[in-house]
């Protein structure tokens, strides 16, 4: 299944859950998230047990992405309890992802 | 027992799909192995205008996803791998990837070749949003606009003159004092009426809102600084072939490419070079497909053979 794309009440919503939350912040007019998404959609699919994946368009978050200081695209965060626990922008490939999450689901 | 496949192929760009694609329709086993997504270098460019049979150009994103759908019809795997390291020498060659060992009669390596960068801060980010490292590629997007030029060798020097009838305004910062350009390249630009010189300098930081607005360039000699406005930065200061997973296996020419002929076969019988990884003339999407379809039938021979 596709990572789903959220809008911000939606992502308020997921925050409050249990599962921690991975966010991918895209724009459809930028071309590293585009080359991420693949993959990222096979994330998705490997970690549903553990982890909500989703998506925010930055174009249409509200402010929410300027809020948090992302000034690069794609960069995906981990939230857990509500709260940030790490980023990384621009990963180079599937395995770059799959060491994030496991260093920081620790 | 772990699968033993007729080919992997190292890289999904469009000589690696392409390989793919003739070597599953010539009833081979074949998985790519691909970190990302399929395209390479490719799949950033938005357009493609010198593929032939897309008469409006192309999205390189879309062409490699039909390159990729197109060879996996035909039962060609993709597996979303990094490669760490490769045996290209045991029988079976071993491939190992962040999902695995993976074991092939043949290896095709089509890791490409990517663009020196600058290694400044937000590069990659603002890459298709004023930076740029193909003046082929992405000029004309560039019309009647002021544009830098960051280098001074060949591919700098075409790209400036090619940028130079196109973009109002052309300034080529280079580290040196000259160009170090074959000399056919020097008349014609430095008659164009529209490029300027900024000799002795480099690029120390890219000024940018949502894209980019200018460069300070700094001067190697006396660590001034000065700003240059501009709409588009080309960084023209070489490539670098892939080639970290081969080294100390296969030779590599002067420029650090794989050392293969028009067989794309490389020093190690069952072992493959193509596209932009391979010592070649033109480095395009046409001849990295070429030479995908020519590792196939060499590999089609090999298999037959061993």
């Amino acid at each position: 299944m596709a990572a789903l794309n959220i809008n911000v009440n939606q992502f308020e919503q997921l925050k409050k859950s249990d599962k921690p939350v991975l966010v991918d912040f895209w724009a459809p007019w930028c071309g590293y998230c585009r080359r991420i998404s693949p993959v990222y959609d096979k994330i998705a699919d490997a970690y549903s047990d553990v982890l909500h994946v989703v998506k925010i368009n930055v174009d249409e978050d509200g402010g929410l992405s300027d809020s948090m200081g992302i000034e690069v695209i794609p960069t995906l965060v981990l939230f857990k309890d509500g709260e940030v626990v790490a980023s990384v922008t621009n990963p180079p490939s599937k395995a770059a992802i799959d060491s994030f999450i496991a260093e920081n689901m620790a | 027992m772990t699968k033993v496949y007729d080919m992997l192929i190292i890289g999904g760009g469009p000589g690696g799909y392409t390989a793919a694609l003739y070597a599953a329709r010539a009833g081979l086993s074949v998985a790519v192995l691909e970190k990302l997504s399929a395209g390479g270098q490719m799949a950033l460019t938005n357009q493609i205008d010198n593929y032939p049979g897309f008469e409006e150009g192309v999205d390189g994103f879309e062409l490699a996803e039909k390159m990729q759908a197109q060879a996996e019809r035909f039962g060609a795997h993709t597996e979303y791998a990094e490669v760490y390291g490769a045996d290209l020498l045991s029988v079976p060659k071993v491939v190992k990837t962040s999902e695995g060992e993976f074991l092939g009669r043949t290896v095709v390596i089509a890791t490409g070749a990517s663009p020196r960068e600058l290694g400044l801060p937000e590069e990659q980010a603002l890459i298709g949003r004023g930076i740029a490292y193909c003046a082929a590629c992405d000029g004309m997007f560039y019309k009647g606009k002021n544009v830098v030029v960051v280098g001074g060798g060949n591919s700098a020097a075409a790209d400036a003159l090619l940028l130079s009838r196109v973009a109002k305004s052309v300034v080529v910062v280079h580290r040196r004092d000259n160009l170090r350009a074959t000399k056919v390249y020097h008349q014609p630009l430095m008659n164009a009426e529209n490029v300027e010189f900024c000799w002795n300098s480099t690029v120390k930081e890219i000024l940018h809102g949502d894209k980019v607005s200018g460069v300070i360039v700094k001067d190697v000699n006396s660590g001034e600084e000065k700003q240059i406005s501009c709409d588009g930065v080309f960084v023209s200061i070489g490539r670098k072939p892939a080639t970290e997973l081969v080294k100390g296996q296969l030779p590599l020419d002067a420029g650090g490419y794989i050392i293969a002929d028009e067989t794309t076969k490389t020093a190690i019988d069952g072992v493959f070079a193509i596209g932009d990884v391979r010592t070649k003339m033109l480095r395009q999407v046409v001849t990295a497909v070429a030479d995908g379809a020519v590792a196939a039938h060499m590999a089609e021979e090999y298999l037959a053979e061993n």
